[in-house]
């Protein structure tokens, strides 16, 4: 492991003369402790991937093959394409005779409930920048009163168990007839996501100089023009944060969508996948499948979008 | 701007001025969504715990005062599934925060694959607590699952074990499972507050002979306080209010080894119709994540 003396970071005192072996038993030491946080990490998802990959009579196998033995695509296939291959109780079995064929037929229901899920999160995305961008603005900006209070109340909403909030919201819900609709989740994920879109904004705005501020309205700029022109396009890399959160947030929840939706009208990715684990019917591996599924949009938008992410958290719980 | 000038119309002018209309109209958006989804709600949860509410009753809704609040009270397994709760959180928080300072203190060092590891560890806080529950469930499982087939292969265990099905293990296990999705966050929120730790401080120590264990117990762990706080709020809150891991891998059993109390909510509310005492345990629970809440709010809206 080489030392980086160009870096900043306060690792880098590190690079002042030292005898090999200390650098040595350093190197080792990070080394270990990255393996070991890797395996902590990714061995329980790469046992899903492994054995999303098996068939149904390799996954009983005892002891478990870590690595699939005959790799398959059959599960993937059955939730891809189960569509155009009509599943009765006929032909269910006839799916993979050697195997018993333990696909269900609610496979076909997956991409629906992932357009579901993704009908959702855009819009709560959307609803949270419309909604959340003004309020944030105002609150770290303008000086008015109640502006504390404000704060204090969006705060405090975020504070209150989602388990808690089940029962009226369900009450709410079927009194405003919305009960198996998409917009009875909207409606939900965007009072859950938005205290933390305003929370993290306006500690992003607050770190804009106050001068600009100034500048912009003493040029005649109206409040409105100055967070528009002014403000929004400093504060792209919190808003790239504030999308992929209130995504995640909405790509991910399952309480609520548990108690709102019934049927594949409004059913989301995480209540089909969790159908499927109660069902001891259905092959392990294709519920391993559907699980892969249901984590690679999510995975692949936290690598890529990691900085924004990381600081986008941490503007949010720490800031200076 | 002042607020304190004497004249109480010229205080009124200001109060209503432009800055404070258009603050009032960019506000409002998300303090209607807040009303309508969060506030209202609320009330209305307070309103409906007092009430015997029976879906299967539907036309006798007595106003019953503080009878919902004395029968869970005064309800053993609802007592029980406090005690649940409560060493579930525990168990929950002390892991998350050893793990994630140890996570924290590799992240803060600098090495080759730095990046790479804190793009990794992010995968747990990502993935759906769906994807987390059979995750586990199936690590769990007692035919076929990775942690039977590892221990024996390893020669610890002698044969499989119903691990979900011994109910001194459920609680620990559930909780191994909570504790690996929540790490990565806690190990960054514990990483910036690392970063923010003036470097001259152990340069001081160093001249003045600390050693690296010295230095970590007299600079890093005092100057880590605000990160911890704010680790074991978070944590805390969110482990009293888990309920998807109880749902996805044993259902509060076996028998009531689970049973804690946001399931109890749940099967009360949605299992046993019962509105009224369901809202009144929701309250319960609002109040008692408010209390811990207050140390959050006191803490981060001092900073605003």
């Amino acid at each position: 492991m080489s030392i980086q003396p160009t870096t900043f970071e306060r690792g880098s005192e590190k690079y002042r003369t030292k005898s090999v072996w200390s650098e040595r038993g350093r190197s080792i030491a990070i080394f270990t402790a990255t393996m070991v946080i890797l395996i902590y990490v990714l061995a329980p998802v790469a046992w899903l991937v492994s054995s999303s990959f098996q068939s149904e009579v390799e996954i009983v196998s005892v002891p478990p093959h870590w690595i699939p033995q005959e790799p398959t695509l059959e599960n993937f296939d059955a939730i891809f394409f189960q569509e155009f291959e009509e599943v009765t109780y006929e032909t269910r079995r006839t799916v993979d005779p050697a195997a018993g064929g333990y696909i269900p037929s609610t496979a076909k229901d997956l991409l629906p409930s992932m357009w579901n899920s993704f009908i959702v999160s855009v819009s709560v995305v959307i609803l949270n920048l419309l909604v959340g961008i003004p309020a944030a603005y105002a609150m770290a900006k303008i000086r008015f009163w109640g502006r504390q209070a404000s704060i204090y109340t969006i705060l405090t909403t975020r504070v209150i168990p989602d388990i808690a909030l089940v029962v009226p919201f369900f009450l709410v819900i079927k009194n405003l007839g919305l009960l198996d609709h998409v917009m009875s989740l909207i409606i939900t994920y965007l009072a859950i996501t938005v205290p933390f879109t305003v929370f993290i904004l306006v500690s992003y705005f607050e770190s804009l100089p106050d001068e600009l501020d100034k500048a912009a309205r003493v040029d005649g700029c109206s409040r409105f023009q100055t967070m528009i022109n002014i403000f929004l396009p400093l504060a792209v890399p919190s808003l790239v944060a504030v999308t992929l959160f209130a995504f995640l947030a909405s790509w991910n929840e399952f309480l609520l969508a548990l108690m709102f939706t019934q049927t594949i009208a409004s059913q989301t990715l995480p209540i089909i996948v969790a159908s499927f684990t109660s069902d001891f019917t259905i092959s392990f591996s294709f519920i391993n499948a559907a699980g892969v599924v249901a984590i690679i949009p999510p995975v692949i938008i936290a690598i890529f979008f990691e900085r924004y992410i990381v600081s986008g958290l941490t503007a949010g719980a720490v800031k200076g | 701007m002042s607020e304190n000038k004497p004249s109480l119309k010229y205080r009124l002018a200001l109060r209503f001025n432009y800055e404070a209309r258009s603050a009032g109209l960019f506000i409002l958006p998300v303090m209607t969504v807040l009303a309508l989804v969060a506030v209202f709600p609320i009330l209305y949860s307070l309103y409906t715990s007092f009430f015997k509410l029976k879906l299967t009753r539907p036309h006798q809704v007595p106003f019953v005062w503080f009878d919902n609040y004395v029968e869970i009270l005064t309800d053993e397994l609802f007592i029980e599934s406090v005690y649940r709760t409560v060493s579930f959180t525990l168990m929950s928080v002390v892991a998350i925060l050893l793990i994630a300072t140890m996570i924290s203190l590799l992240l803060n060092e600098t090495f080759r694959g730095r990046r790479f590891v804190s793009a990794m560890i992010l995968i747990p806080w990502a993935i759906p607590t769906v994807a987390n529950g059979l995750l586990w469930k199936w690590i769990y499982d007692s035919g076929y699952g990775a942690l039977n087939g590892l221990l024996k292969q390893l020669g610890i265990i002698e044969k499989y074990t119903v691990w979900l099905g011994d109910p001194d293990k459920t609680i620990p296990l559930i909780a191994n499972a909570f504790v690996w999705k929540e790490v990565p966050l806690a190990a960054i929120l514990i990483l910036v507050t690392m970063k923010s730790i003036p470097a001259d401080l152990y340069r001081a120590a160093k001249v003045d002979g600390a050693n690296v264990i010295q230095r970590f117990v007299h600079i890093t762990l005092p100057s880590l306080k605000p990160g911890f706080m704010l680790v074991l709020i978070y944590e805390t809150m969110m482990a009293i209010r888990h309920f998807d891991l109880f749902f996805l891998l044993t259902e509060g059993g076996p028998a009531d080894a689970s049973h804690v109390v946001s399931w109890q909510i749940y099967v009360e509310t949605f299992r046993n119709l019962s509105f009224g005492t369901g809202s009144a345990m929701s309250y319960i629970l609002a109040i008692v994540t408010f209390a811990l809440a207050y140390a959050i709010i006191k803490s981060l809206g001092k900073r605003i």
